[in-house]
């Protein structure tokens, strides 16, 4: 198992590393730059010219990448062009509200897409499958802006429970329930669209677990209902499971970039599209690096959990 | 506010969502007095000068400051701190000398020539010709010379501004979580009327959806730009809609001199007489906007109400294009890429269809746009826009004059009449506002004959406020003066 850690970490280098340079040579694609952004349209060549200097941004391409990586490296994530903040002032904070979002959405796809798919499977065909499936294939579908808009016109506006934006009161103290009060409906519409469809997943594994000639046998040997299914029907049912949780993972962060928008959370999605229409790139690496490294870590956290499930994979 | 604010140094920012933060907390020798609604231009007062007098020759201002005014942290404001904040924002050679503040309030720094401390309480500026649109000029979007505390640029240094915007306005600064939230508190040391709110709490909020979301259920009390189509709902259901007929704000297009078929000038009145301009300020705006002929800014003393321009006339615009011999003409149009869709200029596109002229809108995203703008068109290229204005009069001048042409200016189409930059320089100089309004109008006639830009609309800077707020003024100007609101 250490072995196989180990393995799955090392790929995690290159992978960071690649990363980083794709989206800094995109970003020197684009047009415009941060001086005429900066200064504004009544600023000299002259000016700009001496702040595109000032900023480094005048010097070739490798050099610019390669002072960029050594800071980095030595854990400094360098100055903001826009803000003139640390870098890690304005990424840190917003990141750790961006897993506080995925990670509620998480819980709640988990105990939605679970509960319903295991019940859907265990009655297939029943009214609550071809109900729920089909309430499912409708939640998949629906885009997060459009959803989100929804339960606010629902619960913020007509019913008043809830509140429709930011991350706690802007006029009280916060405290945490103040948080998770904010989280409810955010968290809400970036888990219903992985919630549904690890309902189906979780449906049609079950099913075809039940079909099992092992599960036959333990049914022929009388084993009860309960018992059946928790140790051979379950257990058997969950490493595809877990790697579809695992890519819902992936598309709970970028949903919860998409939720945060509408919902004015203060994650990293407004951060990056703020930065981005800015030009300042040091935001947009750091940003971009550490949604690459939550993606990456959050598969090999899959990796282990399955590895752990079936012994077989260990080796692979 | 529908996007997060640039950094809170006013020597070194340009954006107007900005200044609505930064005008509570900092204030200048003269200010503009942002609690008339109905003025037609803001007026002129005094901020921490209480009088200022122009030698004859319109080249010394000698301002006599305001005894007993102290910073938000304590330190007392006088001749020592004034030259501070000047050498800060331009004078090269001083050890407290800041670039980037420098390039942003270039246009009020260009005319000065000397800085001189006569006493503790009195301080001489000598510029190097005379401009009676100067004290004005140091007011306007792009850099302006507020007085920020010295003490505080001496202990977190030039940058540390942003963090710690430090003035002497009604406001003081609390707390700034990027992206989230600034927070500003009343001044109770304040030297005139003192706010009315114990404090005011700006927030970002990019989607027009979330904003008015938030308005209604009373997260937020104040929307700036709620999106059009939503507007008539929200007051018929209580909101306080306030607008200004005179915002300094006209939404423009730029016509490229440079580009072949754009030569003619019947061509370019055409495209003038194509447009219903009255249709999109009714049918988009929803009355949030009033159709442009001319070039000066409302919110300015020069601007004539009832200068019309280019009448509505796609009949005629088709005769002046076929006795110009112009047959199947395509145009390229560069515009920005809006996320409310680009309406208005969808309805310039099926305008100009229907005198025969086929535009292609190519959008871009708003920094590659700016650059694009600020850059110039290229030959290819026949027209772009973009929603601007100021104050003074003389921003007419920065759109049109021949040495504006880029790189360096901004008249991103290169029209260059002599002419106008002539009477341009004439207007500079004259003391007299009555004269200086005479020619200012005199330029707007000669620029809208040469039909050498597209105005189309004037923004009547719509705001939405819950009914618990009383005393907003929305004034002739980007931003406002919050010390007279209150919240029941």
């Amino acid at each position: 198992m250490g072995a196989f850690l180990a393995r799955r970490l090392a790929g995690v280098i290159p992978v960071i590393f690649g990363v980083s340079i794709v989206i800094f040579m995109l970003i020197q694609l684009a047009p415009g730059d941060a001086a005429t952004v900066l200064l504004g349209p009544q600023a000299s060549e002259a000016a700009k010219i001496e702040l595109r200097h000032t900023l480094g941004l005048d010097q070739p391409l490798v050099s610019q990448y390669v002072v960029w990586l050594a800071r980095t490296l030595s854990g400094n994530f360098g100055t903001s062009i826009a803000t003139q903040l640390p870098v890690a002032t304005l990424v840190v904070p917003r990141f750790l509200n961006t897993l506080i979002l995925t990670f509620g959405s998480l819980v709640l796809a988990v105990a939605i897409g679970y509960a319903i798919g295991l019940f859907a499977g265990l009655r297939s065909h029943s009214l609550f499958d071809r109900l729920s499936m089909s309430l499912a294939l409708l939640a998949g579908s629906a885009p997060p802006f459009w959803l989100g808009l929804i339960l606010v016109l629902l619960f913020a506006i007509q019913l008043r429970w809830l509140p429709v934006s930011g991350m706690q009161d802007m006029a009280g103290n916060g405290g945490w329930l103040d948080v998770l009060h904010h989280l409810v409906l955010p968290s809400v519409t970036t888990a219903l669209g992985p919630a549904a469809i690890m309902a189906r997943i979780v449906r049609s594994s079950v099913i075809e677990a039940l079909g099992r000639s092992h599960v036959r046998v333990a049914r022929a040997k009388g084993l009860s209902r309960a018992t059946l299914i928790r140790r051979h029907v379950i257990l058997n049912a969950l490493p595809p499971i877990v790697t579809i949780t695992g890519l819902q993972l992936g598309y709970l962060l970028g949903g919860a970039l998409l939720t945060e928008v509408v919902f004015a959370w203060p994650g990293l999605g407004a951060l990056l599209y703020d930065s981005i229409t800015a030009r300042d790139l040091p935001v947009i690496q750091a940003t971009t690096l550490l949604i690459a490294l939550a993606f990456v870590l959050a598969n090999i956290a899959v990796d282990l959990i399955n590895a752990a499930l079936d012994p077989r994979l260990r080796e692979a | 506010m529908p996007a997060e604010t640039d950094t809170l140094d006013p020597h070194a920012t340009g954006g107007w969502g900005t200044y609505q933060i930064t005008y509570q907390i900092f204030e200048g020798l003269v200010k503009e007095d942002l609690t008339k609604p109905n003025a037609a231009t803001p007026p002129i007062v005094p901020g921490l000068a209480t009088s200022w007098d122009i030698s004859d020759d319109g080249l010394v201002y000698t301002f006599h400051l305001r005894q007993g005014v102290k910073f938000h942290d304590g330190t007392p404001f006088d001749a020592a701190a004034v030259k501070f904040n000047f050498d800060r924002f331009w004078n090269e050679s001083s050890p407290d000398f800041y670039k980037k503040a420098k390039a942003f309030v270039i246009a009020y720094t260009k005319w000065i020539r000397s800085v001189d401390v006569i006493d503790p309480m009195t301080v001489k500026i000598t510029l190097t010709a005379p401009n009676y649109q100067w004290l004005r000029q140091g007011l306007q979007s792009y850099g302006q010379p507020l007085m920020v505390s010295p003490a505080s640029v001496k202990q977190f240094g030039n940058e540390g501004v942003a963090l710690h915007p430090v003035g002497t306005g009604p406001f003081r600064f609390v707390q700034r979580d990027q992206g989230v939230k600034t927070v500003i508190e009343r001044n109770d040391a304040y030297w005139g009327a003192k706010a009315k709110l114990d404090r005011v709490i700006f927030r970002p909020l990019q989607d027009p959806a979330t904003r008015v979301n938030a308005l209604e259920n009373d997260e937020v009390q104040m929307i700036t730009t709620p999106p059009w189509d939503e507007i008539e709902r929200l007051t018929g259901e209580g909101f306080v809609l306030s607008t200004n007929n005179n915002a300094p704000y006209i939404n423009y297009m730029h016509l490229n001199f440079k580009n072949p078929a754009l030569q003619d000038v019947r061509v370019r009145k055409a495209i003038n007489m194509a447009i219903d301009r009255a249709g999109i300020t009714k049918e988009i705006m929803h009355g949030t906007g009033r159709p442009e002929g001319g070039m000066l800014s409302p919110g300015t003393d020069a601007y004539d109400p009832q200068f019309k321009g280019s009448a509505y006339d796609p009949e005629g615009a088709k005769k002046l294009l076929a006795e110009a011999g112009v047959k199947d003409l395509k145009l390229v149009f560069e515009l920005p890429q809006y996320g409310t869709g680009e309406l208005v200029e969808t309805w310039i596109q099926r305008d100009l269809k229907k005198v025969g002229i086929d535009v292609e809108l190519r959008k871009y995203e708003w920094v590659t746009y700016l650059g694009k703008w600020a850059g110039g068109m290229s030959p290819d290229v026949a027209m772009n826009e973009i929603g601007w204005g100021m104050s003074t009069p003389a921003w007419i001048g920065v759109v049109s004059r021949c040495d504006s042409a880029p790189p360096g200016g901004i008249n991103s189409g290169y029209y260059c009449n002599p002419e106008v930059d002539k009477l341009l320089d004439q207007a500079i100089v004259t003391r007299d506002p009555a004269a200086a309004k005479d020619i200012y109008q005199k330029v707007n006639r000669i620029i809208t004959d040469d039909a050498a830009f597209v105005p189309i609309d004037d923004d009547l800077e719509p705001i939405l406020l819950s009914s618990k707020v009383k005393g907003f003024v929305n004034p002739p100007e980007d931003w406002f003066d919050l010390s007279t609101v209150s919240v029941e």
